[in-house]
């Protein structure tokens, strides 16, 4: 096999578990920082797309765009944490079923107001020549966006007052409310955040990934996938899982057919979960 | 008259619902019949989900997978068959229920007996569903007559075929509705009625308190084996039902949209229910049918998905639940019992009765050994090179101050905590690697410090459950556990859920639930906790009474307690030995006293 096929193949794959990462991360962060499996995930990442969507059709730059997707669903998320998710504290499964009735009824609503279909935007067209083969540079940026993101998630919760609370909240729940951190308040930007995070990732993939009502299925169920064989630990867990799972199944798809490459990635979480019943990341020693 | 309709109305209602289905079959219009066949195997499928979810306490997303399956396993065999024989439902519905029953059995046991968290269980069960699906897309192969194919399905399956040989015509929509109506039928009064024998009991008792249950001595993950296969094959009928139904599968049954209808099934009519399935795919199908065809138009998702959070938010037991909730208002509660009881006493000569019963049925007392028993979480060592001999006669005490590891002592000795050396023998056997229901089979009983009772069981029950664990024995397990009632005097509260009596009478219930094991060595962690001076008193007459038959080690930190058990003191110090004596001679020990004061010499 020739080096250059090879590399190419290692950089696209590490490009699709950036964009797993990408997708995931603000999942992880509610589950870490919450406890909560919000099902309407991939829901957020797709309001964030017709967001970005939308803002560009209005004649808003692109880079402009994504914080409006941001500041969107970052509201919305805070109004479904004080509606839904507030009253559900405790009740994982619960949780679950009413987040997953929510995606419904965005993902019915997105149908009527876009309908099924959705023009793209168009990618920047780069490209970058490895031997005979040319890779698009816009999905290798991710890789960048990817480790951005990490880093930002990472400052937020080590250097900030709030992820300080936010930390000391699931950690030791009754302690942080005996020294007066508002849990309710923390959880709500949490969650809020969180929903941000997946609005980011749906308006940054939009060149790669056009919006349409369903596309937040895909990403969701890789994504539960993924954070729930991270376990508790919420960043580093789920970088390497995402790394693991998307890389190899990446991997997989490119030298065999895609079917392959996602019974892979099943197969490869069916297994993680027999080895580790409670997540790889259980018995870690840091936890974040 | 109403509260005996109410304990019957899970065989009443669903009879009567039966008989009108059967009577207005004929009558249906034609098309409104084929569709609403497809709710009651819709019903079917959810019923296979509340037997896992609602009595097993597994939310399992893997439902669908067993119900594809079987189908197209059913509808494989069925195409090959019917054209010579006829007879589809014969062919289709055992394989059915077989293909499914082995699928979800083989899943069970990684589920089950990697011990999986909850969370890891449902998501695993999703993963599974997701992969059959993505295997299903291009799956391709030729059974016989049968072609799956991919993508484009499965198609040219036959009806539902009464009567054999070639010539068996398939039935019409009408007789299709009604023969569908019988099996769901029939499979709901089996169900009901396994539900309610000693098998499902101990489902029950899994769901409402796993570790209590395997402190019984029930292998906990074959109950959940037998459970969940069981419920794989009753999705598996459906499935099979389904195909011979549509006449044609694809892969689309086993998408994620099709995954996630099934809960709601389960939660619209009443998780836990069996009946609420039925009433739940009615609703919603008969919903989806009426807006399907009227001004709302494709509404249904959007509207499904609002129902799905109100549910959940504000009416989280169904509609059965939620009429359950009114009727018991005004039925006689049988929980009122509970209000009047008295102190409970123990009843001294009955508790020997028992205890020569026991010593007859389950041998002489066993020894309990230690031998460098060793156990550390991280850099903690609770359990330090412990070696120890317990034998019957006299009580055992063990006490320390806070963290000195008595409590972890005994649960490595119990098999909670896993040791990483040193071996723990009972009657001179090794018992260090035997999972917990094994240590109880062989003799040990345990107490833990929080009162562990099935809640929403009588006390009846409760007691029944632990003496059948021992006896597998109907007739002796209500012997025992009557006997064992006499001896607590709760007499009047046998038919008071145990959740209802106080924090007190759970400990005493918990300790007759104990006695019923006929333990050979009985372990107490802190068992006079949250008790009264008064029933403390009773506790160590209790205590002492049972070191005559069985070796007893009881952790406790009332020192009056102590001195009245008249036993052996063990004194531990940061996970070791630190002294033993009577409590006199240990009082007088200014070392014991040092650890205890936390004075610096031996600290």
């Amino acid at each position: 096999m020739e080096l250059d096929y090879l590399a190419t193949v290692l950089l696209s794959s590490l490009s699709s578990a950036s964009i797993l990462l990408i997708a995931t991360l603000g999942l992880a962060v509610v589950y870490g920082l919450m406890g909560v499996i919000n099902l309407a995930h991939g829901e957020f990442l797709m309001v964030g797309a017709y967001s970005a969507l939308t803002a560009t059709q209005l004649g808003i730059p692109y880079p402009l765009a994504i914080p409006v997707a941001v500041i969107m669903t970052m509201m919305i998320g805070a109004i479904v944490e004080l509606l839904i998710i507030r009253r559900l504290y405790g009740r994982l499964f619960d949780t679950m079923l009413a987040t997953w009735g929510l995606g419904m009824v965005f993902n019915q609503c997105a149908v009527l107001l876009f309908g099924t279909v959705s023009p793209g935007i168009g990618m920047p067209q780069y490209s970058l020549k490895i031997g005979a083969y040319s890779l698009a540079v816009y999905p290798l940026a991710m890789i960048a966006v990817a480790g951005l993101m990490l880093a930002f998630v990472y400052l937020l919760m080590t250097k900030t007052v709030y992820g300080m609370k936010a930390r000391a909240s699931i950690q030791e729940p009754e302690m942080a409310q005996a020294i007066g951190i508002d849990s309710s308040r923390v959880n709500t930007l949490t969650f809020s955040i969180g929903c941000g995070l997946a609005g980011f990732a749906g308006a940054i993939l939009l060149p790669i990934i056009p919006a349409t009502p369903s596309m937040g299925l895909f990403f969701a169920v890789k994504g539960f996938l993924t954070v729930v064989v991270a376990g508790p630990v919420a960043l580093t867990g789920t970088a390497v899982t995402a790394l693991g799972l998307g890389g190899g199944s990446s991997v997989t798809a490119s030298f065999m057919t895609s079917v392959v490459g996602d019974i892979f990635f099943f197969v490869a979480t069916a297994l993680m979960l027999w080895l580790y019943p409670m997540g790889i990341s259980r018995n870690w020693r840091r936890k974040l | 008259m109403l509260d005996k309709l109410y304990y019957s109305a899970s065989f009443v209602f669903p009879l009567i619902a039966t008989a009108i289905a059967l009577l207005v079959a004929g009558s249906l219009d034609p098309y409104l019949a084929f569709v609403a066949t497809s709710w009651v195997i819709f019903g079917l499928l959810g019923l296979s989900l509340d037997i896992i979810w609602g009595r097993g306490g597994f939310l399992s997303l893997a439902q669908t997978a067993f119900y594809g399956l079987g189908g197209y396993f059913g509808a494989v065999i069925a195409i090959n068959m019917a054209p010579q024989w006829g007879m589809t439902l014969v062919w289709a519905l055992p394989s059915g229920a077989i293909f499914g029953a082995l699928v979800a059995a083989a899943l069970g046991y990684i589920i089950f007996f990697a011990r999986m968290g909850e969370l890891q269980s449902t998501i695993l069960s999703y993963t599974f569903t997701l992969l059959v699906w993505a295997v299903t897309q291009s799956f391709k192969m030729d059974v016989g007559q049968a072609v799956i194919g991919g993508d484009n399905g499965l198609s040219n399956i036959p009806g539902f075929v009464i009567g054999y040989g070639p010539q068996a015509e398939a039935l019409g929509p009408n007789g299709a509705f009604a023969l569908v109506v019988v099996i769901s039928a029939g499979i709901y009064f089996f169900t009901r009625w396994l539900m309610r024998s000693n098998f499902g009991r101990i489902v029950d008792c899994v769901r409402i308190d796993i570790g209590k249950s395997e402190l019984l001595g029930f292998d906990i993950r074959k109950f959940q084996i037998i459970n969940f296969a069981y419920s794989g094959a009753v999705a598996g009928i459906a499935g099979a039902l389904f195909a011979l139904w549509a006449n044609y599968l694809n892969p689309s049954i086993f998408s994620v949209p099709e995954a996630l209808l099934v809960p709601i099934y389960v939660l619209v009519g009443g998780l836990g229910t069996l009946a609420g399935p039925f009433l739940g795919a009615l609703a919603i199908g008969a919903l989806s049918f009426w807006l399907g065809g009227g001004a709302a138009g494709g509404q249904t998702t959007l509207i499904l998905g609002a129902v799905l959070i109100l549910l959940v938010l504000f009416l989280h037991n169904g509609v059965l639940g939620a009429i359950d909730r009114v009727w018991r208002q005004v039925i006689p509660d049988p929980n009122d019992a509970a209000r009047n009881a008295g102190a409970v006493k123990i009843d001294t000569d009955v508790l020997e009765l028992i205890l020569k019963d026991a010593a007859e049925q389950a041998g002489p007392a066993k020894e309990l050994d230690t031998v460098d028993l060793y156990k550390r979480f991280g850099g903690v060592v609770p359990v330090n090179k412990v070696s120890r001999e317990f034998a019957p006669g006299k009580p055992y005490a063990l006490i320390g101050p806070n963290g000195a590891g008595k409590s972890s002592f005994l649960k490595t000795c119990v098999g909670m905590y896993p040791p990483e050396g040193g071996s723990v023998l009972l009657g001179g056997e090794d018992v260090t690697r035997s999972p917990i229901f094994n240590r109880v089979r062989k003799g040990m009983g345990v107490k833990n410090q929080k009162p562990q009772v099935f809640g929403p069981l009588s006390v009846a029950e409760n007691l029944w459950t632990a003496a059948y664990a021992r006896t597998r024995d109907n007739v002796q397990a209500i012997a025992i556990s009557r006997k064992v009632l006499d001896m607590l005097g709760l007499h009047e509260q046998a038919a008071v859920e145990a959740s209802a009596l106080s924090h007190g009478q759970q400990q005493w219930l918990d300790i007759g639930m104990v006695l019923c094991l006929a333990p050979r060595v009985i372990l107490l962690d802190e068992p006079a906790a949250g008790m009264t001076n008064e029933e403390t008193r009773e506790l160590s007459l209790l205590v002492r009474t049972l070191a005559k038959y069985t070796t007893v080690v009881v952790v406790e930190h009332d020192m009056e307690f102590i001195r009245t058990l008249e036993g052996h003191v063990t004194v531990l110090h940061q996970g070791k030995l630190f002294a033993e004596g009577d409590i006199d001679t240990l009082r007088a020990n200014d070392a014991v006293l040092d650890i205890y004061l936390g004075r610096s010499e031996h600290v």
